[in-house]
């Protein structure tokens, strides 16, 4: 009851704080008229009755303080005062708050942005159920000395089988398929999964029901999206039918909205529990299990060592080297991300880093314009708290401020990092502002405005009334100690700065070294189509490839088109293979490192379409048919690597990709770089489509073009869709498939580089202010420099050197950072040394230059002051 | 607000106003005046001080106030004792005399 009362009182008082102060006044006023009212009515004069009264009553003043001093909202109050006085204060020094406000909200911004992606990406438990309990098998294979994150149908199948502690393990393989519909195809992402696969996500269907081990190969579960985008609805979707590599299956039931697990599938098909692939050497399978609830992951990697153990010892040839063990599935799944996210963080630290020692210099600076204001305070004996508590609150202020024009800054930094961010950023879609991330700014600009304000609020606290009255700061008598801890914080910050802009360098080195790197093949005027016929049985196949070989002869009769070829393992693409092969006549093969290579099946008249030359021999023709002699093409580092200088054409080759059979070597064709031009040109394997047509209905279109290459589009597609319309069809070009496989590297490069920006951008700041001050403080002394005849560029070069000065010693400290934490980013380097000079060398150059030029401003002015000016300026 | 016994001014001066707005509603200067006339002006109360226990009190819910003319047509801020502010001036009176009474007792057993 009267709790609630003090707090209405309280509110009210605060609400209505003039009329309250009225009423104080009011009743203290009336109070001391009755007391004269009754002098007089004792025959005091009017003048002696007041007399009397103060007398009796004291000051009305006095009174009246102390009466509205009353109440818990009076310690509010007085708080929002010092709050309001803070605001006064820097709305009265608005380049001062600006600055601050800008470098925080840059600096909080970076990092919120920043942190919203680790938070989803790396910290966030995954959106599935049991999330914990969920583990990718892998397989450590002692021969390449890691592990893969795949497994073999039959190991993974006896893990499931024997394992005590998993409660089921799933197995499942997939990729980006062409998905035929009732009157079109389209490319989704299908996976073909067990039936333990609902049962390891704890999944229930919304509609329909589960596939169960009977179905399998005929019947799939669809996303809800796929539902819906296909048939309006769950509850229509069940029961439908849809092709998947040619052979029908029922949609018999549908996954919650939102689960696409893994990469986004959207259709799953039902694999038979015993897996289809059943040699131990081929790593076909990827497999997630469910821990049981009792078990550690712990005593679960002790069991599947010893199951794998056993394994050797029965199967001693498959299985030597071969350990099968668990790794978290968020783990899996982030894992290689999180090199790139941490380097991200670091340097959205160090942007911090320097906003902070930007804003804390910014604040020194401020509170030493107040020396006078608080040696005052200080002498007429305020506590070094009170003398304290306005430079915090002026910072926290400050800091606030900032934060949230950081956190509105990070909205759309979150939405073009998002936009920017390679495929192999997981759970992107999942990335969205959250209440963790603005408790995280909060958390940061609080530390921030601690931080910045720690060092001026000292030396406040600290000040000597009588020294500090005594140096007057505009008379260049500051003690030194304060000139050399304000360019300490300079030279920080350059130092920092140089460290990301050394970054910076390396990657963009690195990334004009990628761009400019020679591939091989001409990515230019190059149409690609990524096609998927459905076909999967013998006499299909063939059909489906001499269905190709019309269609590009159709193709490059259109006009626009100069060739047109086909390929299965095209650089940069979604389709490839690779694997052992052997050689007869060829060098002697090392039996722990067989021989490697991609393979590709290609049309006649590919490597013409590529521009890949050809060095020797003959290109795939028409007299390679399904019957004739089996032929292939090799590339040069494959000639080298198992023929040394012997000519390779002639030679017998074979490997396992769909038959065993021995094939003539007919030619020898230049390297490329498979994968993205990160990579080193290597051995590819060519085979000709007709030889080999299980591998020919899932394959690229490739079209050189005359023309811009996307114009031709729609006449394509509309001349596919003729031939058959249940061919699935993707249109990109080759430039933007070379340019989508070094994504990583262009995010990276492209953030870093931004930050080394802002961090040049603060940094100049920093320069500019501290040299700015130090020349107005040092007016008088230029002053009477000039006065007694000093030239004007002496003055100039004193300025200079100053700034000078920071700016060597920053970036002295910077290399020696820079390599020391080299080591970090040697991973993502191409053809550049982490402590490569000549970016150390421009890094230097551009700071220097940075600096001086933040310095001629302030310097520039010091020559104009006129001496009398200056002089008289106290 | 109820441990104001604790300190006897503080308590004194608590149950002194309860005790004169008893009688009657009274505004803050004529308060002061009652209590100096009646304690013979052993008592002399300070504007700052009454106004801020006047406030103490009404927010403890003992008291309430309003503006109103005064006899002599002022208009002036009227303290009036609440029921709970009636049962806390017994509350008070009673354990002053315990207080009192015991000092009595320990001053009369010197003499």
């Amino acid at each position: 009851m009267s709790l609630w009362r003090e707090l209405r009182y309280g509110f009210r008082g605060l609400r209505d704080r003039g009329a309250r102060e009225q009423d104080v006044a009011d009743e203290v006023e009336q109070y001391f008229e009755e007391a004269e009212a009754e002098w007089s009515a004792r025959g005091l004069s009017p003048d002696e009755a007041k007399k009397a009264a103060r007398r009796e009553g004291g000051s009305t003043a006095a009174a009246r303080e102390r009466a509205s001093e009353y109440g818990w909202e009076n310690s509010v109050k007085v708080f929002m005062d010092d709050l309001r006085f803070a605001a006064r204060q820097l709305r009265k020094h608005p380049a001062f708050t600006v600055t601050a406000v800008l470098t925080l909200a840059l600096g909080i911004g970076a990092n919120a942005a920043i942190f919203t992606v680790v938070e989803r990406v790396l910290l966030a438990p995954l959106p599935y159920k049991n999330a914990d309990r969920l583990a990718l098998l892998k397989t450590y294979r002692s021969q390449l000395g890691r592990a893969i994150p795949r497994v073999t149908g039959p190991d993974a199948a006896d893990v499931r089988d024997q394992s005590q502690r998993l409660e089921a393990v799933t197995l499942y393989g997939g990729g980006s398929l062409g998905v035929q519909l009732k009157d079109h195809a389209a490319y989704t992402v299908v996976t073909m999964a067990d039936v333990n696969f609902a049962r390891v996500f704890a999944l229930r269907p919304i509609a329909g029901r589960l596939y169960t081990s009977a179905d399998a190969k005929h019947a799939v579960m669809v996303s809800e999206r796929f539902a819906r985008d296909n048939f309006g609805g769950a509850q229509a979707a069940v029961g439908q039918m849809l092709g998947v590599e040619g052979d029908p299956a029922e949609i018999v039931g549908v996954f919650p909205a939102g689960f696409d697990y893994p990469n986004g599938t959207q259709v799953w098909l039902a694999s038979p529990t015993a897996p289809e692939w059943n040699s131990r050497t081929g790593f076909n399978y990827k497999a997630v299990a469910l821990l049981r609830e009792d078990a550690s992951f712990e005593g679960a990697q002790t069991e599947l060592r010893t199951i794998s153990q056993r394994l050797q010892a029965v199967y001693a040839k498959d299985n030597r080297g071969k350990e099968m063990m668990l790794q978290p599935l968020k783990e899996a799944l982030t894992g290689d991300s999180r090199l790139t996210l941490m380097f991200l963080w670091a340097a959205a630290g160090l942007i911090l880093l320097i906003a902070c020692v930007n804003v804390m210099h910014l604040e020194l600076v401020r509170s030493m314009e107040r020396q006078r204001e608080l040696a005052i305070r200080r002498a007429l004996g305020s506590s070094r708290w009170r003398v304290m508590q306005p430079v915090f609150l002026e910072s926290m202020l400050v800091a606030l401020i900032g934060g949230a024009a950081g956190v509105l800054l990070a909205f759309p930094t979150v939405r073009v990092l998002v936009a920017m961010a390679p495929k192999e950023l997981p759970r992107t879609s999942e990335i969205h502002l959250n209440v963790w991330v603005l408790g995280f700014a909060l958390g940061l600009s609080v530390v921030t405005a601690v931080l910045s304000a720690m060092l001026p609020a000292i030396r406040a606290a600290n000040v000597d009334p009588a020294e500090a009255l005594k140096s007057d700061s505009s008379r260049g008598m500051t003690r030194h100690s304060a000139g050399l801890l304000r360019d300490g914080l300079v030279v920080a910050e350059v130092a920092a700065t140089f460290v990301l802009a050394v970054g910076a360098g390396l990657l963009l080195r690195t990334m004009m070294t990628l761009n400019a790197r020679d591939m091989g093949y001409e990515t230019r005027q190059m149409l690609v189509v990524d096609a998927d016929a459905p076909a999967r049985k013998d006499l299909n196949a063939q059909r489906a490839v001499q269905q190709f070989n019309e269609l590009f002869a159709q193709l490059e009769q259109m006009p626009g088109v100069e060739r047109v070829a086909g390929v299965m393992g095209l650089p940069t693409g979604i389709y490839g293979s690779n694997g052992y092969y052997e050689t007869r006549g060829g060098l002697p093969v090392d039996t722990d490192h067989p021989a490697w290579s991609n393979f590709s099946v290609a049309s006649p008249g590919y490597f013409r379409t590529m521009g890949i030359p050809l060095k020797r021999g003959r290109d795939f023709g028409s007299e390679d048919t399904h019957e004739s002699g089996m032929v292939a093409v090799i590339s040069e580092s494959l000639a080298r690597q198992s023929f040394g200088d012997a000519d390779a054409v002639g030679k017998q080759i074979r490997c396992g990709l769909d038959s065993d059979k021995w094939m003539t070597v007919v030619g020898v064709v230049g390297d490329v770089r498979q994968d993205s031009p990160a990579e080193k040109p290597g051995a590819t394997l060519y085979m000709p489509m007709t030889q080999h047509p299980f591998y020919a209905n899932q394959i690229h279109v490739v079209l050189r073009t005359a023309v811009k290459p996307l114009t031709l589009m729609s006449a394509v597609d509309e001349r596919i869709a003729r031939v058959d319309p249940l061919i699935a069809r993707r249109y990109t070009t080759m430039d933007a498939m070379v340019d989508k496989s070094i994504a990583t590297e262009r995010f990276r490069a492209a953030l870093i580089s931004s930050f080394a920006g802002v961090g040049l951008l603060l940094a100049m700041l920093g320069v500019y202010g501290t040299v700015a001050y130090s020349v107005a403080q040092r007016r008088f002394e230029f002053g009477v420099r000039m006065a007694f005849g000093a030239e004007r560029g002496t003055i100039l070069r004193s300025v200079l050197g100053h700034a000078a000065r920071m700016a060597c010693v920053g970036i002295v400290i910077g290399v020696v950072l820079s390599v020391a934490l080299a080591r970090l980013v040697e991973s993502m380097l191409v053809e550049v040394r982490p402590t490569d000079p000549v970016s150390l060398v421009l890094v230097s150059a551009v700071l220097m230059i940075t600096a001086l030029g933040a310095a001629l401003g302030p310097g520039w002015r010091a020559t104009q002051m006129s001496p009398m000016v200056a002089l008289r300026a106290e | 607000m109820t441990d104001a016994n604790t300190d006897v001014i503080q308590g004194t001066l608590d149950m002194l106003i309860l005790k004169t707005l008893s009688l009657r509603p009274l505004h803050g200067f004529g308060i002061a005046r009652r209590v100096e006339q009646i304690s013979d002006g052993v008592f002399k109360m300070n504007p700052g001080s009454l106004l801020t226990a006047l406030q103490r009190l009404e927010r403890a819910g003992w008291l309430d106030s309003e503006w109103r003319q005064t006899e002599n047509s002022r208009r002036a801020k009227f303290y009036t004792l609440t029921a709970t502010g009636r049962k806390q001036l017994q509350v008070e009176t009673a354990d002053w005399k315990r207080r009192a009474l015991a000092v009595a007792r320990l001053l009369e057993m010197e003499g």
